[in-house]
């Protein structure tokens, strides 16, 4: 188990640093730089010139590279080019927004999801089981823009129960105030759902027909008992890795979700410096939140493998 | 023991089962909707009733009537027309990006699962760091060093969604290379690129093709999700997701410019995702006979 | 008392401070925008959003009012030499910055010196190529002395880019803003909100009224409607004009249009045929109809003018008739340009600014009955600045007010002008000798008569076609006091209260 995680881990290394002479490589690429955005509609060359000069973009690449990366390792991510200020805190408040947003939209996934798979498993072919998958089903087809934006149309504009965007006036040293979580965190629960309820429940069903559910039966347990502790356990395995997938598409969703809401986290921030063409903050907030999948998915391999006793015990001796 | 290598039905196994007479709903459903909506891209541009970019200030935010169907937006123009043609878009964003996708990495796949060794293992590394990018960032991060255009968004999504298809392809080829039939092709001679093309691909394309049309409605919703940030199709063009966003300031007084292209988002996915559901229904049990028993 | 009990009690009195929904502190107003600021250094601000912390944070040498007329601000008074080439203020003394010191000329001449400079990028700069040296004379007096004889340059020193910053702070001053305004910098989150309080040294006595402002920032311009309706903002900025009809009915918000000399215009390159030929020009300035343009681009909320001096404006050229439309006159025209038939154009018009977006849609119609075919191409807006301005042919491009009416107008209208060969390459003798007399112009009187002069200049021998003047719209609850909408689109709030 050990070497299983230190293997990885080395790999998780490697990885971030291909990613991040990939991330500087191909912003650097960029056509259209960032300091004829800052001279605006009066950029004649040598006003161009002055800025880039100023700004350290005539350097030989690896020299900005070099600067780059190891700022990065000190925690100094950097100054925006366009805001002039340092990028770390901006960031930092960026994704302290997202992370509430996707831990919230995580838990509902993880646990609507769990519970929708284990009630369809367990009334299998029954109409619930049928509108379950339905419902789900129109979740992963539906765009989330096209979601978020009726949900804001009924709750926000016609109801007016929910405000329509933005994060409120932040209370009690949250990022966020709650009331502006919900329709955000509820389109991405729904384009989520459908991965996770599904493989509950066709692994439910697998474990339900396995032999020792099946003797359990026998034994005469009754049914809630046999469901709850004994397939349900056993189900749950593929399902860490689905969640962990899912994280994946949560991340991904964040940017369309915040745009359709107005809402400032990391997705924002990263659309707002494209649009800007500001290179330190595109390059740090690919690199972050890349950084948070590659983790994402090394804490649920290392998840899996504690719960699969192949891994965890190692190869057996024969 | 052999396995035949010509299919014919599974009519030589010993448990084969009468597959082509019963095919499964979803296929058929998906596959009916799938198809009216090429049709209806196809002649897009004759079934239109106005060009998607007619504007006509007089007109403008019109609710539909009987002379627009889905009413007009906040220039003038016809919402449906605007929708049909962007299923052309929507339709040649997933397919071309999926086909982009398949032309790289199937190649790739195969290479790496027959031959292993150095190539492999560079390969895999790289496609592991791809695949460490949420897709749509990997996405943006390709075009936000360009200026936007539908055909780079394109290329974009084909090379974001290379990597899953290389894995799979790669873990197919690796399960066959083993094969008897092939490992008496290599001892007869034959030349690398006839085995990987005409003795794996042919039984490999089953899962290949599975991937491949759930590839096609994740590249429709990543392109739609591109045009809706921006990055993807430019205006005039009637993307749906580029339609999707400008509607967005007219969203409560008139909802009727969202509500068409998101529809029919909705429509081709549901249609997409039915097809390759049933593609794997069909094709599993298939997948079952030919190894035999 | 119970555990359970007392927590749910503890719960409420935590919760206490969020069940007003209202302004967290009394007097401070809330008011909603659309952009989030790229920078809080003067000198660098391009965008209204930005212009509006400049105008509350900042102090200028001197300052324009509502109603257009120069007023001192930091300078108590100033004097010009007999041939306007030289400057000399007195600087208020006491007046200190929010970091505690006093103001000085150094400061001054710092400020103009920065905005002068090519690697601070402020697009201000050639407005103050002008200067030829800045002295100062002693800690409150400082002395300009211009390459040209300039009349209007008291305003220019009003303007956005060019308010006073501290010497000694130059290089935080886009993270942490200290000038000499009303109101104190506290916080910027992009992306939510900025937020200021009231600076109780300010030395304007009695002012400011408020206690704090937020401006919070919403890109939707649904969700700014909906955030005055429910009274979550107090006031939006720069409403767009479609949603102003909703406004009309509701008695809790008033709707305050005030006109500006900001314009959109038709741009017609002369470097390019056919728009060489005057009398091309002058035909399409009398196909288009002016007011249907008002209608169509602003939903009426704009005024029809001749140039980009406003209607309001006491400069204004009453006698001089509206052009248009008289097709009639524009196929006459046309077809002694050797045109009778028309000819095919194509315009470009930015995307996402959509009223030059409408202007273009309406040209194409209004010009379809003099048998010139116009297709319309939108264009991405960096895109635009890069490619189109001043490269193309015909395009629709608009400009923000500005405080004088020679910046107003020269660099567009004469031949040197520092627009003109980026946008439409104007050539104009009589024009240029007009335009030289005005700035050197020693009486108002005499300005206002070159000025109009100006106008009959521009009508008859057009550059382009300005149709109008936008409204600039704030609106409000009523809740809010004292408070006017200002025709230089920044926010004047230093009489405002809000209950």
């Amino acid at each position: 188990m050990v070497t299983y995680v230190a293997q990885r881990l080395l790999a998780i290394a490697f990885i971030l640093f291909v990613m991040s002479v990939l991330i500087f490589g191909i912003t650097q690429v960029m056509p259209g730089n960032v300091a004829y955005m800052i001279a605006g509609q009066f950029a004649t060359p040598d006003v161009v010139a002055a800025i880039e000069a100023k700004l350290g973009l005539h350097d030989p690449i690896y020299v900005q590279y070099w600067r780059w990366a190891s700022g990065v390792l000190r925690g100094d991510l950097g100054q925006s080019l366009i805001m002039e200020r340092p990028v770390a805190p901006l960031i930092q408040e960026a994704m302290a927004r997202s992370a509430m947003l996707a831990g919230v939209s995580f838990i509902c996934v993880a646990v609507l999801g769990i519970t929708l798979g284990v009630v369809a498993a367990v009334r299998k072919d029954s109409p619930t089981d049928n509108a379950i998958s339905v419902f789900t089903y129109l979740g992963i087809s539906v765009p989330e823009f096209f979601w978020g934006i009726v949900l804001i149309l009924v709750f926000a504009r016609y109801l007016n129960w929910l405000p329509s965007g933005g994060i409120g006036d932040p209370a009690f040293g949250l990022p966020v105030d709650p009331k502006y979580l919900i329709l955000p965190a509820i389109t991405l629960t729904f384009a989520l759902i459908a991965h996770v309820s599904r493989l509950t429940r066709s692994s439910m069903l697998e474990a339900m027909r396995s032999n020792y559910v099946r003797f359990a039966r026998a034994k005469g347990l009754a049914e809630s008992l046999v469901v709850r502790r004994h397939a349900l356990r056993n189900a749950l395995l593929p399902t860490i890795t689905v969640l962990a997938i899912d994280i994946g598409f949560l991340i991904g969703g964040i940017v369309v979700v915040e745009t359709v809401f107005s809402y400032p986290g990391l997705g924002r921030l990263l659309l707002f410096a494209i649009e800007r063409h500001d290179l330190p903050l595109i390059q740090a907030s690919i690199l972050i939140i890349a950084t948070i999948y590659c983790t994402a998915n090394l804490v649920a391999d290392i998840l899996y493998a504690y719960f699969n006793p192949k891994i965890r015990y190692g190869r057996p001796a024969h | 023991m052999a396995v035949p290598l010509i299919d014919n039905g599974g009519a030589d196994a010993p448990t084969a089962r009468p597959v082509r007479s019963r095919l499964p709903r979803k296929l058929v459903v998906g596959g009916i909707i799938i198809l009216v909506l090429l049709i209806l891209a196809a002649l897009a541009p004759w079934i239109a009733p106005y060009r998607f970019d007619e504007m006509s200030l007089l007109k403008r935010l019109k609710p539909p009537s009987a002379a627009h169907w889905f009413g007009t937006d906040e220039f003038g123009r016809d919402v449906l027309s605007r929708t049909l043609m962007g299923a052309r878009l929507s339709l040649l964003m997933g397919i071309g990006a999926t086909l982009i996708s398949l032309v790289i990495g199937v190649p790739l796949g195969l290479l790496a699962g027959y031959r292993r060794g150095w190539f492999d293992e560079i390969l895999m590394r790289t496609m592991d760091v791809l695949l460490s990018f949420p897709p749509i960032m990997l996405g943006l991060l390709i075009l936000a060093v360009t200026q936007p255009a539908l055909w780079k968004a394109v290329v974009a999504i084909g090379i974001v969604y290379v990597p899953p298809i290389v894995r799979i392809t790669r873990s197919v080829t690796l399960d066959l290379a083993n094969e008897e039939f092939i490992q008496a092709a290599h001892v007869r001679g034959d030349t690398t690129r006839y085995i990987l093309f005409s003795e794996i691909l042919p039984n490999a394309w089953p899962p290949i093709a599975v991937e491949g049309s759930l590839r096609i409605t994740f590249a429709i919703l990543l392109g739609a999700a591109l045009s809706f940030v921006g990055m993807g199709a430019q205006p005039p063009s009637s993307d749906w997701g580029l339609m999707v966003s400008e509607a967005r300031p007219f969203v409560d007084s008139a909802p009727w410019i969202a509500l068409a292209p998101g529809l029919a988002m909705c429509l081709t996915v549901i249609g997409i995702n039915l097809l390759g559901d049933g593609l794997r229904e069909a094709l599993d049990p298939r997948l079952r006979t030919q190894r035999g028993a | 008392m119970h555990w359970f009990s007392r927590s749910i009690v503890a719960g409420m009195l935590l919760a206490a401070p969020t069940w007003s929904n209202s302004a967290i502190a009394q007097g401070t107003l809330r008011v909603a925008f659309g952009s989030s600021l790229n920078t809080l250094d003067p000198a660098k601000t391009k965008i209204g959003e930005e212009y509006i912390q400049n105008f509350l944070i900042y102090s200028g040498v001197t300052e324009i009012d509502r109603d257009g007329k120069l007023k001192p601000d930091l300078a108590e008074s100033w004097t010009a030499s007999d041939d306007v080439k030289t400057w000399t203020f007195k600087l208020r003394k006491g007046v200190k910055f929010h970091h505690g010191r006093e103001v000085d000329a150094e400061d001054v001449k710092a400020t103009i010196e920065r905005v002068i400079d090519k690697a601070t990028g402020s697009v201000a700069r050639v407005n103050f190529e002008i200067i030829d040296k800045i002295e100062v004379l002693d800690p409150q007096t400082i002395k300009f002395t211009l390459k040209i004889p300039y009349a209007g340059f008291a305003e220019i020193l009003s303007d956005r880019q060019a308010r006073v910053v501290p010497r000694d702070k130059l290089d935080t001053i886009g993270q942490e803003p200290i000038g000499t305004g009303p109101f104190k910098f506290k916080s910027y989150k992009p992306g939510d909100r900025v937020e200021l309080v009231k600076n109780p040294d300010y030395y304007v006595p009695g002012t400011p009224k408020l206690d704090a402002i937020t401006f919070r920032i919403m890109p939707e311009s649904a969700a700014q409607v909906t955030a005055l309706e429910t009274g979550e903002v107090d006031l939006v900025w720069n409403l767009p004009l479609e949603s102003i009809e909703r406004f009309q009915k509701n008695a809790n918000v008033t709707v305050d249009s005030v006109a500006t000399s900001t314009w959109d215009g038709v741009i017609m390159n002369a470097a390019h045929k056919p728009y060489d030929d005057v009398r091309v020009r002058r035909a399409i300035a009398l196909a288009l109809d002016k007011k249907a343009l008002v209608e169509a681009a602003l939903y009426g909320h704009g005024s029809v003018t001749h140039t980009m001096i406003s209607p309001t404006h006491p400069y204004y050229n009453k006698d001089l008739a509206t052009t248009g439309p008289d097709i009639a006159g524009a196929k006459k025209l046309l077809a002694e340009a050797g045109y009778p038939d028309g000819f095919k154009t194509t315009i470009f018009v930015p995307s996402g600014r959509p009223p030059r977006e409408r202007v273009g849609i309406t040209v194409k119609e209004l010009l379809k009955p003099v048998g010139i075919d116009v297709d319309v191409q939108r264009v991405p807006w960096d895109k635009f600045v890069k490619d189109i301005e001043g490269k193309e042919a015909l395009y629709v491009d608009g400009f923000f007010s500005r405080p004088t009416i020679d910046t107003s107008i020269y660099p567009w209208y004469h031949s040197k002008g520092s627009w003109n060969t980026v946008l439409w390459n104007y050539k104009n003798d009589a024009m240029d000798k007009v335009l030289d007399a005005a700035r050197g112009a020693k009486s108002d009187e005499e300005r206002a008569k070159l000025y109009k002069e100006f106008q009959v200049l521009a009508v008859n021998e057009p550059a382009g076609v300005v149709p109008y003047v936008l409204n600039h719209v704030n609106a409000f609850r009523k809740n809010v006091k004292a408070f006017q909408s200002s025709p230089m689109m920044w926010l004047d709030l230093r009489q405002t209260t809000v209950q």
